[in-house]
């Protein structure tokens, strides 16, 4: 059995052997913000956070990640309401069709939780593992950095 | 459901109980970037999974004469270790190179040698480094040099009761000069299409100690023995780093893939050893 905690809700499901967590998050507890694109840990669009840390969940042994922590796309912010990387997301107009979009928002809300002013280079070597295939790169980074921009603002 | 089995090893000890009573039939997990990606693709179905990540193999220490590094220890971890960084920074570039940050946070130093990839980037630093590997079971331990556990794409020395348990990298006293290179298609997430290691000993000007190794160009990580022997002993200038270089790529038997030719990768061998020589000894 296999226990874990997503978005701050625990959950008790089983999960077979070699099953990936991608794949109990999104068939088992419909959890389906974490998106299958290659399935083979190449494209980042099921990126997730696994105590904390960022992890491509389609290479994630689901039974091996028993009793751990995850947060997904789904749990930035209270329902109805945006996190600062989606909002920022929303203004830029950094989703086209938004396949990477959970994926980058993740993987941008892993280095911010590190680095909270990071560089426009450090953005792009936090981004390099999750491709988008409309190419909007320029935008995500933009977005990323106003965000980062917001969010300092905000902690003052 | 199918018939297959997990299980959460507690320590190493449990992990090993496991191994001697599975054997071939388990598949050890660390991290599992290699192997998740193989069961995904249907290359593997293993009958058995032991999952290690929780065995208390996770740990970065050093001795006076050695680096110690768990298997378990993540990528991101050895990036971030100040040690590292101080007595092996040959691996912290090497291993700065795997994968993208998600990658890094998940794979282990010991998934990358056990899996045995002939393309390993911290694989290929550590055999330039002369990295000592132990390897634990129920019925005892053994050490083995790096030159001597790798036998081919996948295969290693380890038995099927063995278990990986740590990394040991003998510690440089002054005058090593080292260099590291990956050429791949993307910057991140991508097998090298060759990767080169240089690990020097220097002493007033002469090479007493030479290890070149290179990823991507043999059925294992491969460490070029006659074009170390060629400049060990000898104060090099440009005319025998490049004769080393040729050397070099004449050790390699690289084949043709999707990620590049045989002849480009041997080409592009004797460039990468050159500039990376020039670039430490010039």
């Amino acid at each position: 059995m296999l226990k874990l905690k997503v978005n701050g809700r625990d959950y008790e499901v089983d999960a077979e052997p070699t099953a990936t967590l991608l794949e109990v998050l999104r068939s088992k507890l419909m959890i389906t913000g974490p998106k299958m694109g290659c399935n083979t840990g190449d494209c980042g669009a099921c990126s997730i956070l696994l105590n904390g840390r960022l992890v491509k969940s389609c290479l994630v042994n689901a039974l091996s990640a028993s009793g751990k922590e995850v947060i997904t796309i789904e749990g930035l912010a209270e329902p109805g309401q945006l996190h600062p990387l989606q909002k920022a997301f929303y203004d830029h107009y950094a989703s086209q069709c938004g396949f990477c979009t959970p994926g980058m928002i993740l993987a941008a809300k892993a280095l911010l939780d590190e680095n909270p002013s990071p560089t426009r280079e450090e953005v792009k070597e936090a981004l390099s593992g999750n491709l988008c295939r409309c190419t909007g790169y320029v935008k995500i980074l933009d977005a990323i950095m106003s965000a980062a921009q917001e969010m300092k603002g905000s902690r003052k | 459901m199918s018939n297959a089995l997990f299980f959460k090893a507690a320590n190493s000890k449990e992990a090993c109980a496991l191994l001697s009573k599975y054997g071939k039939k388990a598949k050890v997990l660390a991290g599992g970037t290699d192997l998740m990606a193989s069961v995904n693709r249907r290359l593997l179905s293993p009958e058995v999974v032991i999952s290690i990540g929780d065995a208390a193999l996770n740990y970065i220490k050093a001795n006076g004469k050695n680096l110690i590094i768990g298997a378990t220890t993540s990528h991101t971890e050895i990036i971030r270790s100040a040690v590292v960084k101080e007595k092996a920074p040959l691996l912290a570039e090497a291993v700065r190179h795997i994968g993208s940050p998600a990658i890094r946070n998940m794979g282990t130093i010991g998934g990358n040698l056990a899996n045995a990839s002939p393309a390993g980037d911290a694989a290929t630093a550590l055999l330039a480094l002369g990295a000592n590997l132990k390897l634990i079971s129920s019925r005892g331990k053994r050490e083995v040099n790096i030159d001597k556990f790798f036998l081919g794409p996948g295969k290693t020395v380890l038995k099927s009761d063995e278990l990986l348990q740590e990394v040991s990298i003998p510690i440089q006293d002054g005058g090593s000069k080292w260099a590291w290179y990956k050429l791949g298609k993307r910057k991140a997430d991508i097998c090298s299409v060759v990767s080169v290691a240089i690990a020097l000993q220097m002493d007033k000007g002469i090479c007493k100690k030479a290890r070149i190794t290179l990823g991507a160009v043999a059925p294992t990580p491969l460490l070029a023995k006659k074009a170390g022997a060629l400049l060990e002993k000898k104060k090099p200038d440009e005319a025998l780093i490049e004769q080393v270089a040729k050397v070099a790529a004449e050790e390699t038997t690289p084949i043709d893939d999707v990620r590049g030719t045989a002849w480009y990768r041997r080409k592009v061998s004797e460039v990468l050893v050159k500039r990376l020589l020039k670039q430490i000894l010039v």
